[in-house]
């Protein structure tokens, strides 16, 4: 076990983890925040997107090393954040959701491309949210969600 | 009578049904709580992990567990000896064990299952695991399974069934005809690929039942298999449908029996809560596929369009157990000519065992392969008639008094209704002037556009016993809880049933609300499968609401002085039509109701009529209803890269009544990706039976990136016949034609003949250049 300190949705933690667990295994199984989803394990499908220090990364790729000291922000942490709760808001309003497996990751990953570009178009949505996959919707209500919190 | 009944019934106003009900927090009930199965799963876990085959086909010689138990952290070691009930994980057909027992017949197959205290050394323990196998012959294609002297997969033919159709005189047909064109189609194993793996977590309840959740579309058929493996009395099992991130057939099938057996006999043995989930590697190896069929469709036809003969020839592989292949191949074959009236059609289909991957339930069920064949072998045809594909299809599409391949008389114009609104929207005539035009000046981008039709048989028809079961219970704040066994995983069902419900007891959408599926719960609701939730749900839903209604009807009527028939339900008041300002709210309606006694509990139940076919010819009426649809779909080929881009899907369905317009919508636009991919895009590769490509980076689905830039999915409204209101099934439905509509777009566009998908920049490229 090793003791890891960072900034988790604004707060101070240190947790103690095997050396070799990544921030997704952190989050899930030791600090119970399930929000973030497990949907391959290999940085494939970005069900697991979080931010770190602003920026969107796959959670199961980052270990715990690369994690110390870091700022991170979760889902759980968006429901507060004003960016984060008007793009919450919009995939309401749009819709833009079917099983919900993939909506964290989107929303997280959506709300970091709209904190760098608020005023986006339909191309520069999708290259960001590229990372996010999706079986269910076919995407076109997530990308209108997008849109529309950029509208506020 | 009935669809006379349900015709007028979808002709009134509806106050709920067909409006656009958004899923009001949705989003925020997946964030606020953990709500899917690993979520859920808490307290002194243990973890289960299967020991899975390194052989395609061998005998299980010795099993040495010695080393994998030495290693901390590791509470047990299962295998087919410590089952304590009966070891059979067969969804229909009792043919694949849970563990292996002295053979296995495909890579992956479970042999032992390890639980552990942590994830890691139940991982790390499976590795340790010393099994001896002596390999077998094995038989990985189809064509050489059905040959006399083909390694035996199982201690049964390699041929589980053969499906026939004997309509009219084939070879008389063939000889009247102008032109007869033949083709072989070839699809490949994908995968559903959920983007939750299958997943459950198991706890003993205080007073000694097992409690499961579990990620799975069907609860009563993973608890009616679990209890038996467990060897358990019906009362000491319980199984609860978690949130589940993504159906799409492989949730319906076998693998939600593993995981939930393995979690069950983990928490058995250990006495403690266990977790098993399959990792994503796993879940593609294991989970079952979307049968690869190979199709010879020979077809006669006049020279002014009339099709008067149909051959097809189908070989579907489902791998090393049977699991749905059967029954995917019945739908197959029973839509093997497309939505197309023929004279006389032969037909022979045949599931077929190899030491494959098994395939099994998968969207669609067997009619994507089928429309790929039929409705690319259209366009084939319409280019040696020198035809627009359009006008060749409407000589011959499924219109009022026609009949189809198993001379099943259709009654509604669904698709003449669908095929013209297509045709309109996507604006065909004038584009395909326009492409042509465009085609000429370019070299390398060339543009095309292509139209493809189906049907789509409704509910389970021939594959079983199509009813369901819906309980609801007013509570005493006058709000309705809806409860059955019937779930959702995505599609939007609940929201139709609650529709349905809110409808009948004239309540705001708000005020009715669902439980999670409880075997303990509720009975036997039958599958979450074939797109009948909507459908065949709705009645059952239905019935249960009008119990309750006519009670309450009874109350309100002596309280308001009058008919019980003058009597309205709605907007959350019950009043008397004939003297409206006579009224009550249904809250208070409810308590007067309660305080004499009246039970505000209700069961509907509602079962399909049977369906009637003749196993030798086929002929009959294997389903209820169908749907129909068409898609034309618009793309770019870059005839040096071979790459294609789809830019317009033009899907319209028709639905018969739409219930729920937003979900429905929403189902049109997945399916169509997920139809594309399954056209350009997605092939599980396997070398000798194994699978070289279980991950998201060597088996592509389609990302936001892939999509087509517009689809314009419409609908148009013809009343099914035994469908709630007249719906008709729209579930599965729009995955099965994107395949066919890009493929005849890229062949009008190129000149390339199409016979095999997916469709990917490799194959394109070989055959522009065997076209130069």
């Amino acid at each position: 076990m090793r003791k890891y300190s960072f900034t988790l949705n604004n707060e101070p933690v240190v947790v103690k983890a095997p050396p070799a667990y990544t921030l997704l295994e952190v989050l899930r199984n030791v600090l119970n925040l399930t929000g973030t989803k497990d949907g391959c394990g290999k940085g494939e499908c970005g069900a697991c997107t979080v931010l770190i220090n602003g920026k969107a990364v796959n959670a199961c790729l980052m270990i715990m090393e690369q994690v110390e000291g870091s700022d991170v922000t979760t889902i759980e942490g968006l429901a507060t954040d004003p960016l984060g709760s008007v793009v919450v808001r919009a995939f309401e309003k749009e819709g833009a959701i079917q099983c919900g497996y993939c909506t964290p990751g989107m929303i997280v990953s959506s709300t970091a491309f709209l904190s760098r570009n608020s005023k986006p178009n339909i191309e520069e949505t999708k290259e960001f949210l590229r990372g996010n996959l999706c079986r269910c919707t076919g995407y076109s209500k997530i990308v209108k969600a997008v849109i529309e919190a950029s509208r506020g | 009578m009935e669809s006379v009944q349900i015709q007028q019934a979808s002709k009134k106003d509806f106050d709920v049904v067909g409006k656009k009900v958004v899923r009001a927090g949705a989003v925020l009930a997946v964030l606020g709580k953990p709500s899917y199965t690993a979520d859920i799963a808490t307290g002194d876990l243990v973890y289960v992990k299967a020991v899975r085959s390194s052989c395609v086909h061998a005998t299980i010689e010795s099993i040495d567990t010695s080393r994998a138990k030495l290693l901390p952290g590791v509470l047990a070691i299962l295998t087919s000896k410590d089952i304590p009930g009966v070891n059979d994980a067969g969804s229909i057909l009792s043919d694949r064990p849970l563990l292996a027992e002295k053979v296995v017949r495909h890579y992956g197959e479970a042999v032992a299952i390890v639980v552990a205290e942590t994830h890691q050394a139940a991982e790390e323990a499976a590795m340790l695991m010393d099994i001896a196998y002596t390999p077998l012959p094995s038989v990985t294609n189809p064509n050489d399974a059905l040959k006399p002297d083909a390694p035996l997969v199982q201690e049964r033919s390699n041929l589980v069934k053969h499906m026939k159709i004997r309509k009219g005189d084939v070879e008389r047909g063939f000889s009247q005809s102008d032109l007869v064109v033949e083709n072989t189609f070839k699809t490949e194993f994908v995968d559903g690929l959920p983007l939750e793996t299958e997943a459950a977590y198991s706890y003993l309840e205080p007073s000694g039942r097992i409690a499961c959740v579990c990620s799975m579309q069907n609860p009563f058929d993973v608890y009616g298999k679990v209890v038996k493996i467990l060897g358990f009395e019906k009362a000491k099992l319980r199984m609860i449908q978690a949130t589940t991130g993504g159906g799409f057939g492989p949730k319906s099938d076998e693998t939600p029996i593993d995981v939930a057996a393995y979690a069950c006999l983990a928490t058995l043995k250990t006495g403690k809560p266990a977790l098993a989930q399959f990792t994503r590697d796993e879940a593609m190896i294991i989970q079952c596929k979307r049968h690869p069929f190979i199709i010879k469709n020979r077809t006669g036809v006049t020279n002014d369009g009339r099709l008067l003969a149909w051959q097809s020839e189908l070989i579907a592989d489902t791998g090393a157990y049977v699991s749905k292949g059967h029954l995917v191949l019945g739908r197959a074959v029973f839509h093997c000519t497309g939505p197309y009236e023929v004279p006389n059609v032969k037909a022979d289909g045949y599931c077929v065992l190899t030491n494959n991957t098994i395939a099994g339930s998968t969207r669609g069920f067997g009619s994507p392969q089928v429309h790929f064949a039929a409705e690319v072998q259209m366009d084939l045809i319409a280019e040696r008639l020198e035809m627009d594909p359009v006008v060749f299809r409407a000589k011959n599409i499924l219109r009022p008094g026609t009949r189809t391949l198993t001379n099943q008389r259709i009654e509604d114009p669904g698709l003449d209704m669908c095929f013209r609104k297509a045709v309109a929207l996507s604006d065909w005539y004038h584009k395909r002037k326009q492409y042509e035009q465009h085609n000429k000046g370019t070299s390398r981008l060339k543009k095309g556009i292509g139209i493809a039709l189906l049907y789509h048989g409704n509910t389970l028809g021939p594959e079983s016993g199509d009813f369901a079961t819906v309980h609801i219970a007013i509570t005493p704040d006058g709000k309705a809880l809806v409860e059955t066994g019937l779930t959702d995983f995505g599609t939007g069902g609940m929201t139709s049933l609650l529709m349905v419900a809110a409808e009948v007891l004239g309540l705001p959408y708000e005020d009715v609300r669902m439980s999670r599926p409880d075997t303990g719960r509720v009975s036997d609701s039958g599958p979450t499968v074939a797109s009948r939730v909507t459908v065949i749900g709705g009645r059952a839903t239905f019935e249960a609401a009008e119990i309750i209604k006519n009670r309450l009807s009874r109350v309100a009527a002596e309280r308001l002085a009058c008919s019980e028939s003058s009597l309205i339900f709605r907007a959350g008041n019950v009043y008397s039509n004939d003297k409206p300002e006579r009224r009550i709210t249904f809250r208070d309606l409810v308590v007067e109701a309660a305080d004499r006694n009246v039970e505000l509990k209700s069961v509907g139940y509602y079962l399909a009529p049977t369906t009637n076919w003749d196993e030798e010819t086929g002929q009959g009426s294997p389903y209820n209803q169908y749907t129909f649809g068409a898609v034309v779909a618009d793309v770019e080929v870059d005839t040096e890269t071979g790459f294609i881009r789809v830019g317009q899907l033009t899907p319209v369905y028709d639905a018969g009544k739409v219930i729920n317009p937003l979900g429905l919508l929403a189902v049109c636009e997945g399916g169509s990706i997920m139809g594309t991919g399954y056209g350009i895009m997605e092939k599980i590769v396997t070398s000798e039976g194994v699978i070289m490509n279980p991950n998201l980076h060597t088996y592509w689905i389609p990302t936001i990136l892939d999509c087509p830039e517009i689809i314009n999915s419409s609908t148009v409204e013809s009343a099914g016949q035994i469908g709630i209101f007249g719906a008709k099934s729209i579930g599965e439905i729009p995955i099965v034609l994107p395949a066919a509509a890009i493929a005849n777009a890229i062949s009008w566009a190129t000149g390339v003949k199409i016979r095999e998908i997916p469709m990917t920049p490799d194959k394109i490229l070989a055959a522009i250049m065997n076209v130069k």
